[in-house]
């Protein structure tokens, strides 16, 4: 029994991660139609930029993560009005294969600009474990699912009650209409992606000093961000959400009672049993897939 | 294009062993061929029917696993082997196919990054069968032994270059057949409009599924070749790099052409080659996703298409080549 | 079809082109390197990269060999066994080096094997630890890292010392993780103890907890870590956090127990690491003059610390072909091959001398390299009680 609670915690700590990842990459591929294979990289961009603020700037830790957090979204920004603002009518897969090319470029850079020797980051935590009955916990991992909760709550309230919100959402449900209605397109569609990479950036300033930090970082964090993003349905905010913790806690049950070796196989067959069974995702309304 | 500039054309492809002295740019042209036939078969999923596989390496790795498996541990002729490299992915091409029945776009993409991901894990985990990650070395080489003539080995290059460059025409006038057939037209009309295909009768599925399954014997065939050719095959075939070259010949070189994955195959081997030669190694993968994005920021409908003056105004036929 | 044909053409004179290998120093001889510069072990790669060239540069001031300079000619792997046989085929047929040093990983050494025998260029392989490397039947494999195997033998002497009953495997899912797990296993059943839990993980994975609870819940007195010092760390961090309190033994030599220590903390204290080379205390290596030398050299350079576990390799490695170069009396790859054979140098690590191993008339090279063991005690590397005696 004790070892499915400390599963179960296990699951739930790596869950909000996920579901972090997953709601950052679920507007950008949801709603703006692309496939960001650099999401992992905005992930890892926003660890290093941490990183940089601690060592290199000596700032404060929890001062750190806004300050990733604003560096993330601005890469993305930059992202979008440079390379996906020209290729605004092409078809997917080109600006696909441009999203490749960054992913490429980003993460050779950091590997030329940072070595590819992991870093650790210094926090302000105690290593003594939390001790909670017969589970227990690193403190600073219960600070990273508090500021992931946080942080998602944050966004769920933006998107759902600010004025910028409503622009998003109605850009993305009929784009002329909007337009008609006086919202700057060309400015929603940058805001969108910089909020992606921002949430993506949160999210690798958060995870960096739970894990460690290396160039090849980001490219598990993308598959995950894909899995979750499907599980929770395309565009669906609150499905990548839960889809997040659903995906941890099942992937940490199958590598504890079922395999490690094929850990990774059960997000795998979940994604495969949620297509074939309910398409547009656990926790969405029944919608068009095709 | 006049005959001469054609029959020159062919004439320098037919002979390059001959005059490609340097073994090393010859291995560079094999392995660009195999990933012409990877890339081919990609296309008629990406750009014939609009469908994007992104786990078309596991087509390629099952191909490659099945002729290595049944040459190294049964001791096999390779012959079989390769048939067999054609006939499983293809089957799995079939149930991939099968079980997408609806899903379209992202969906689809998923499912297939899934079952690589699933057939990766696998190729790991199972030592048993694969060896797991200690892989499977001393595949032996293609060799034609036909009764009472001498055993003519295809193992030096010169000779696997002649094996390649028929296997990707091979592929090329599969693929050309198929494009001009009904089957061809039919898929399409799915990729431009489903619905109105629907509506006058094409079968979304039944196509698709048709797709899938040459596409995956295709690039099961180019796994196959890769086995015979470096003879070693271990679970790295299903690395995820690997899909996204394909992605990227096909895409850039020009998708829903057949020129165009040819076109990239080559450019996109002998690129990466070209930058381990021309800078050290700390700038080579940097400096070829910056090509990457500029190809496509210039060409955004791919090379062939951006060559043959097409642009993104101009409504893409289905005609060939 | 024909602008494909126009294409292809065209490509074909670019790789022409290209095919002029660039003006070089006719004097130096070179010596071809595969690493994984790139990728998930790009650390690795790098610091044995940094280990040959320093063995270059000494070499070179000792006025090179035959008479010439070395020339490393460094190529990546990009940690892809498709890769390292084509960094193979450019390095034989292109630069014409007369022997290579890599390729780091297992499957990227098995890779580059078959070019290796159609051209007939001998390898030296510094750090893959599979057995089938030497038992391929390739005469030109020279092997001066240890197999698995000989790294259990290697502990078999202080297995008293440690008294194991029971223990558990977490080791990275490749072959060397697995080689571990069997070599490590075999030992310790000849010797009446037994295995507990055998756990992977996948190379890139980041959360271990599912395996360490699993391990928790177990019996074992003793947990057999085998992956790259990224996972160590984050293994270590977590069973803290699980409050796993196991005697800790981690393999292949890779730990690099100062980045751990940085790196983990208070969650690396007490645990025990096989190593081959002992960077904190040079001369209780074998030629306690020559590791000292290459410890201050390195820091001298400004390479990180934690990088000398892995180091010392490339320097082996780039000393042993050299020495084959110089014992054939000429940079000509067969000759260098059976120079090999009657190589006796003394390395970092200890005396390299190749045996043979393998199938009968085809065996390839494998040195016999010494096997250390330390433990992390309040904070510092030390060399525990039973093997501190030298």
């Amino acid at each position: 029994m004790d070892q499915l609670l400390q599963h179960l915690l296990n699951g739930l700590l790596l869950g909000a991660t996920y579901s972090l990842l997953g709601i950052g990459l679920t507007l950008v591929f949801g709603l703006m139609s692309v496939v960001n294979f650099a999401h992992g990289e905005f992930y890892t961009l926003g660890a290093y930029a941490a990183f940089a603020a601690l060592t290199l700037a000596s700032v404060h830790f929890f001062l750190a993560i806004p300050l990733a957090i604003v560096a993330g979204a601005a890469a993305g920004a930059i992202c979008e009005r440079v390379l996906l603002r020209p290729l605004r009518g092409q078809s997917i897969d080109t600006v696909m294969l441009v999203m490749i090319g960054v992913w490429i470029a980003m993460q050779n850079a950091e590997l030329l600009g940072w070595g590819g020797v992991a870093k650790s980051v210094p926090t302000p935590f105690p290593t003594q474990p939390l001790v909670l009955g017969p589970v227990s916990v690193a403190p600073l991992r219960v600070f990273v699912f508090v500021v992931s909760g946080g942080l998602i709550l944050g966004a769920h309230l933006l998107l759902a009650r600010t004025r910028l919100g409503r622009a998003m959402r109605a850009t993305f449900q009929d784009r002329e209409t909007a337009a008609l209605m006086g919202v700057s397109i060309e400015r929603i569609h940058t805001v969108t992606f910089a909020f992606g990479a921002g949430l993506a950036a949160a999210a690798g300033a958060l995870l960096g000093p739970v894990f460690l930090l290396y160039p090849s970082m980001g490219d598990l964090a993308s598959l995950k961000a894909f899995s979750v993003v499907i599980l929770g349905g395309l565009g669906n905010f609150a499905g990548a959400a839960l889809g997040g913790i659903v995906l941890g806690v099942a992937e940490e049950l199958g590598a504890g009672y079922v395999s490690s070796g094929y850990r990774d196989a059960v997000g795998f067959l979940m994604i495969v049993a949620v297509l074939l069974l309910r398409p547009s995702g656990l926790f969405a309304r029944a919608e068009r897939v095709g | 294009m006049s005959a001469i500039a054609r029959g020159l054309g062919l004439l320098i492809v037919a002979t390059a062993p001959a005059w490609v002295w340097n073994p090393y740019h010859l291995h560079t042209l094999i392995m660009a061929g195999i990933f012409a036939v990877l890339a081919l078969s990609l296309n008629l999923l990406l750009g014939y029917t609009g469908q994007l596989s992104l786990g078309h390496a596991a087509f390629f790795g099952i191909g490659a696993y099945a002729t290595g498996l049944l040459t190294v541990k049964l001791e096999w002729s390779p012959w079989i082997g390769l048939l067999a490299a054609i006939v499983l992915p293809g089957a799995a091409g079939y149930v991939i196919g099968r079980l997408a029945l609806k899903l379209r776009g992202a969906y689809f993409v998923l499912l297939t990054i899934s079952f690589a991901g699933c057939v990766s894990l696998v190729s790991v985990n199972w030592m048993d069968l694969t060896n797991g990650p200690l892989g499977l070395p001393g595949v032996p080489p293609l060799e034609i032994a036909l009764p009472g003539l001498p055993v003519l080995s295809l193992r030096t290059k010169s000779a696997f270059y002649y094996v390649v460059v028929a296997a990707v025409a091979l592929c090329y006038l599969v693929c050309l057949a198929l494009v001009r057939s009904r089957v061809g037209r039919a898929l399409v009309a799915l990729r431009e409009n489903e619905t109105l295909a629907a509506s006058i009768g094409i079968d979304g599925t039944h196509y698709l599924v048709l797709a899938a399954v040459v596409s995956a014997a295709m690039a099961g065939f180019g796994g196959g070749l890769y086995a015979h050719y470096t003879r070693f095959v271990s679970p790295e075939v299903f690395l995820f790099t690997y899909t996204v070259t394909m992605v990227i010949m096909v895409v850039a070189g020009g998708k829903g052409t057949l020129a165009g994955p040819v076109v990239g195959a080559v450019l996109f081997t002998v690129l990466p080659e070209a930058l381990r030669a021309a800078t050290s190694w700390q700038w080579q993968m940097l400096l070829y996703g910056i090509l990457l994005v500029g190809v496509l920021f210039f060409m955004p409908e791919g090379i062939v298409p951006a060559l043959r003056g097409l642009g993104p105004a101009a409504r893409r036929r289905w005609s060939p080549s | 079809m024909s602008r494909a044909i126009r294409a292809l053409s065209v490509a074909l004179a670019i790789v022409f082109a290209l095919g002029e290998p660039t003006a070089q120093a006719q004097d130096a001889v070179k010596v071809g390197v595969i690493e994984p510069l790139s990728g998930p072990v790009a650390a690795s790669g790098n610091y044995v990269r940094m280990g040959a060239e320093i063995a270059r540069d000494w070499i070179n001031a000792k006025g090179g060999v035959l008479g010439r300079k070395v020339e490393l000619l460094i190529e990546d792997n990009k940690s892809d066994p498709k890769e390292a046989a084509t960094a193979a085929e450019k390095l034989i047929v292109r630069d014409k080096v007369p022997v290579i040093m890599g390729a780091w990983g297992s499957s990227m050494t098995l890779a580059a094997m078959p070019k290796l025998a159609e051209y007939g260029v001998p390898m030296v392989v510094e750090t893959s630890s599979a057995a089938s490397i030497t038992k391929q039947g390739n005469p030109w494999i020279f092997r001066i890292s240890p197999p698995s195997e000989m790294e259990a033998l290697g502990l078999e002497k202080y297995l008293k010392e440690f008294g194991i009953k029971q223990a558990d495997f977490l080791a990275v899912n490749t072959d060397w993780g697995r080689g571990s797990v069997t070599a490590f296993g075999d030992l310790l059943k000849k010797s009446g103890a037994s295995v507990g839990a055998v756990e992977f993980m996948d190379q890139s994975a980041t959360d271990m907890n599912a395996q360490i609870t699993k391990v928790k819940a177990g019996s074992a007195d003793t947990l057999f870590l085998t992956t790259s010092v990224e996972q160590i760390t984050l293994v270590l961090k977590q069973a803290q956090e699980q409050r796993l309190t196991r005697k800790v033994i981690t393999t292949g030599g890779s730990s690099s127990p100062s980045q751990l220590i940085k790196q983990a903390g208070a969650a690396a204290e007490g645990t025990y690491h096989i190593l081959f080379f002992l960077p904190w205390f040079p001369e209780a290596m074998p030629d306690g003059k020559l590791a000292k030398a290459f410890v201050d050299e390195w820091a001298k350079r400004g390479h990180p610390f934690e990088g000398l576990t892995e180091g010392f390799r490339g320097h082996d490695g780039v000393l042993t072909a050299v020495e084959g170069i110089r014992v054939a009396g000429k940079a000509e790859p067969k000759a260098v091959q059976e120079a090999l054979w009657k190589v006796s140098v003394m390395g970092l690590n200890g005396p390299i001398k190749f045996e043979k191993d393998g199938p009968a008339g085809k065996e390839s090279g494998q040195s016999k390299p010494s096997i250390f063991i330390v433990q992390v005690k309040d904070g510092k590397i030390a060399l525990p009680a039973f093997a501190a005696k030298k």
